[in-house]
């Protein structure tokens, strides 16, 4: 098998489209806070972040098909493999920034994981999605630095408490998980970054003086096969537009 | 909230010009939003942020002596104004001149005229 056909094994596939889909949701979901984030300067920064997300789920999509949009917009609710922590809603800002904090450190760990990629374009999409990442998990301790004292602490905590469960099932393994594993696309299993985030978020925790119960029970999605309660209204407003002519060429 | 004005620098030999201003709780969080909200269309290379309340202001009223002063305006145009009234001047005397001997010509030519 020759590397660039790698993408072709159907479980490869299947653990690339995890990853896809999971950049796909969180920048949606982040994008939803255009015009609404606390300031204007961090409405900006917090935008740029969701852009990001959306370019990286854009380089893992055009490594499974040519059709991206389609592909992206118009499967059924089934067949997407985000998991929860991307799909959720976060109705406050306490939610969308805790839930930026917990997925992008998820996140720059498991591009760390395909910098060594037997897939050249993976690998090289790591590359420059680490850089990014690197102004993400900032922009989020950062903001997080500021707002631990009181009278928010509380709120922040809770926050953790809520979404720490879908934090944990980013870790749940990923269908062709293993044979991506064996094939050299990616280096470090779902779990063993699950540990090293894990130990790196009870640092953090420390650091900035939050307290929270740990550890808690991952989310159950059944190897992501099961969507987040509102994931079927977040997929319909996703689709508004593409749907209204979907042969459209845009 | 502070608010930071934003210089920007494009590559090259170009100075630092004045971009706009930003608001930030600190130092830290405002070079990353002047980089979000200035620089993500690589519209310069670099940027310089100074804290407002850092600037050393001259306003209009302080300003204001200096603001009537033309004989302080070394830029010439005195000069060139002055160069060119004398400029006129003398080349009314010189038409002078030249009517005065066009008119005693004529002087001279009728009193030929009138001796013959």
């Amino acid at each position: 098998m020759t590397t660039s056909s790698l993408i072709n094994d159907p479980a490869v596939a299947e653990f690339v489209l995890a990853f896809a889909d999971d950049e796909h949701m969180v920048g949606a979901r982040h994008a939803e806070w255009i015009g609404t984030a606390p300031f204007l300067e961090e409405d900006l920064a917090f935008c740029s972040i969701a852009q990001d997300e959306l370019g990286h789920a854009l380089g893992l999509y055009g490594l499974l098909t040519n059709d991206i949009d389609r592909f992206a917009l118009l499967r059924s609710a089934g067949e997407y493999r985000s998991c929860h922590l991307a799909e959720r809603a976060a109705p406050t800002w306490d939610d969308a920034l805790i839930r930026h904090w917990l997925y992008d450190t998820a996140e720059a760990l498991r591009w760390g994981a395909l910098v060594q990629s037997s897939i050249p374009e993976l690998a090289s999409l790591a590359r420059r999605a680490l850089r990014e990442e690197a102004f993400h998990t900032d922009h989020a301790v950062m903001f997080l630095e500021r707002v631990v004292s009181a009278p928010t602490k509380p709120a922040i905590e809770a926050a953790i408490e809520r979404l720490l469960p879908d934090a944990l099932g980013v870790f749940e393994p990923v269908a062709g998980e293993a044979r991506a594993l064996e094939l050299g696309v990616v280096s470090e299993s779902s779990a063993d970054l699950g540990r090293r985030w894990a130990e790196a978020t009870v640092a953090s925790l420390a650091a900035l003086g939050l307290v929270v119960a740990w550890p808690a029970e991952p989310t159950a999605q059944a190897g992501r096969t099961v969507r987040e309660a509102g994931f079927g209204e977040f997929l319909e407003s996703l689709q508004a537009v593409i749907s209204i002519e979907p042969a459209a060429i845009w | 909230m502070k608010t930071y004005e934003v210089f920007i620098k494009k590559s090259g030999k170009d100075e630092f010009r004045h971009a706009g201003a930003l608001a930030a709780p600190d130092p830290a969080m405002a070079r990353m939003y002047a980089r979000e909200a200035y620089l993500r269309r690589a519209e310069g290379a670099e940027f310089w942020l100074v804290d407002r309340a850092d600037l050393i202001l001259g306003d209009e009223d302080f300003v204001a002596p200096n603001a009537d002063k033309p004989h302080r305006h070394n830029d010439g145009s005195s000069v060139a104004a002055r160069r060119k009234r004398l400029r006129l001047e003398e080349q009314r005397v010189d038409e002078q001149r030249v009517e005065e001997q066009r008119q005693e010509q004529q002087r001279q030519e009728q009193d030929q005229e009138a001796a013959r």
